[in-house]
């Protein structure tokens, strides 16, 4: 890791417990700056776990994780995300009460000046011409993909060093699948350092350039994504 | 029934609604944040009254005769009392309870409520007696056949709407409300968004605990007394208000207690023994609404909130 690079998130020895079932024994890995670092494993492997970790959630047991040169472990989420950290959460998680442009505002929830928001929301309509026309409409009334908009523009609304992408494809029809990987290559392409946790392994280890593999709580297998893809660990991890 | 007497029937109806709903919002809110029930609520509600009866005796003993004074020092002090002495409930007893049973939350303020009423009863000067609330408001009345329309009474309608209207904008239009109904829909994925959960908390008892302050200033303008038990029914009241209306959401809280309101008058007026049994004629609807919606009137899940 270069030190100098500062959207890099550097996570040592974590152990954390969030329930009996997705556990953390001892998690190190880097998602370096300005790249995608994937992050591969099964379910119950301590995917959510880690993101819950990350994020401030869950507070670690022992270890410590650490993002552009600063340690934030045991930070409550809202100072976490204030170092310019966000998500795009598994399952999506709209506010299904609130409107598209009601989410779209609170992905900018820190950012004081009402001009910048306003031109990030006209961004987030740019990127996703659909989410214009139904701003006014509760986000719970929308259908799975048009949320997964919902939840990819606000994600973006901080303007964030570095997104958290939890599980993007699950639940997705396979045309909107693909789509959402080329959203999360051109998000890279501006720079955004991403950390992308999937089980989609094929795509995954398509866009991203560092993967690890996840299995029971433990980093097994770490490297470069095309090198990632034909090793074994990749393999056990899933149908082992 | 002769108009006047019809008409002095619906403003008390008006008069009691505007109370129960005040009190009702506070629950509803507290409900939407943290999914709890605040029992204290109602005596928030009687000591923010004596807070405010004790300020108006500060500036009297200060020779502040006025009531262009009296009336906003009155109100500002009960509030901001009860504001304060919310965020501090939120903070000291409701918070670190968080992820223990929702019962033993209720039990909490249950005893903080006791505590409150005996407190007051105990070391306020004479205080297991009534007290008599000062007449602060315009007494003038216009004379409408044999119906009068109390000037009082009509501006304290008119601010008890006030502050529910900016209630209403301070929850839609605002994006500390923004934050409030994020919190109360998911809390986690709002703290993701970078709200700070804990200072949304503390506002949001802060406000529902003000609004109580307000309704007990208001029942001591309107009856011209206040004791230290009148947070009792008053809390069970606003709490059965935000049930009807569907626990949880605003307008159905404001409903519920304009609704219990309305079922004690009819009470008062329809059967044989006058008021004597408004409240058991009040108690029994709402239990038979509870049991033909259990959810409440505007509540279309168990899970939809504010």
């Amino acid at each position: 890791m270069s030190a100098a690079n500062n959207a890099t998130l550097v996570v040592e020895d974590l152990y954390t417990a969030y329930d009996k079932a997705d556990v953390l024994e001892g998690v190190s890995l880097a998602a370096e700056a300005g790249r995608i670092t994937c992050l591969l494993g099964s379910n119950g492997s301590g995917k959510t776990t880690l993101i819950r970790s990350i994020l401030g959630l869950t507070r670690p047991n022992r270890g410590r994780i650490a993002f552009a040169d600063a340690e934030i472990t045991g930070l409550p989420p809202h100072k976490i995300v204030a170092r310019g950290i966000a998500c795009i959460p598994e399952g999506r998680k709209v506010f299904p009460k609130l409107t598209v442009e009601e989410n779209l505002r609170l992905g900018a929830y820190q950012e004081a000046s009402g001009q910048v928001v306003a031109e990030r929301i006209e961004e987030a309509y740019e990127a996703f011409p659909q989410l214009r026309e139904r701003r006014d409409q509760l986000a719970g009334t929308m259908s799975g993909g048009e949320q997964a908009m919902v939840s990819i523009g606000r994600g973006l609304m901080s303007a964030p060093k570095l997104l958290l992408i939890d599980e993007p494809s699950l639940g997705l029809a396979p045309l909107l699948v693909k789509q959402n990987f080329d959203i999360i290559r051109r998000i890279n392409e501006r720079g955004i350092t991403v950390f992308l946790v999937e089980q989609n392994v094929r795509q995954t280890l398509e866009v991203a350039h560092y993967g690890y593999v996840l299995s029971k709580g433990r980093v097994v297998a770490g490297g470069r994504a095309d090198e990632l893809a034909a090793t074994q660990e990749v393999h056990e991890a899933y149908f082992g | 029934m002769d108009v006047g007497l019809f008409g002095q029937y619906v403003m008390n109806g008006l008069m009691l609604g505007m109370m129960y709903a005040l009190v009702a919002v506070g629950f509803t809110l507290f409900f939407g944040v943290l999914d709890v029930i605040n029992f204290a609520h109602g005596d928030s509600l009687m000591v923010g009254a004596f807070t405010g009866l004790a300020t108006y005796l500060g500036l009297r003993e200060l020779g502040v005769v006025w009531p262009a004074v009296q009336v906003p020092v009155v109100l500002a002090a009960a509030t901001a009392a009860m504001a304060v002495a919310g965020a501090l409930i939120a903070r000291y007893l409701v918070l670190p309870l968080k992820s223990a049973p929702a019962l033993n939350t209720l039990l909490i303020t249950l005893m903080l409520g006791t505590v409150l009423r005996e407190s007051i009863r105990l070391f306020y000067p004479a205080g297991a007696n009534p007290k008599p609330f000062p007449a602060l408001l315009p007494a003038g009345a216009v004379e409408l056949g044999n119906f009068s329309l109390r000037a009082d009474n009509m501006l304290m309608l008119s601010a008890g709407l006030v502050v529910i209207v900016a209630v209403h904008l301070v929850i839609n239009r605002t994006k500390l409300g923004l934050a409030i109904r994020a919190v109360a829909q998911d809390e986690e994925t709002a703290r993701t968004m970078g709200i700070d959960f804990t200072r949304i908390v503390l506002v949001t008892f802060a406000i529902g605990s003000a609004l109580a302050a307000f309704a007990g200033i208001m029942n001591g303008l309107y009856y011209n007394e206040i004791n230290f038990g009148i947070g009792l029914l008053l809390g069970v009241i606003g709490f059965s208000s935000a049930i009807i209306g569907g626990l949880g959401n605003i307008y159905g809280a404001i409903i519920g207690g304009f609704l219990f309101a309305a079922l004690q008058t009819i009470g008062a007026v329809a059967l044989p023994f006058a008021s004597a049994y408004k409240d058991v004629f009040a108690f029994a609807v709402v239990i038979l609404i509870m049991a033909i919606r259990p959810t409440g009137l505007l509540s279309e899940k168990v899970s939809e909130r504010v």
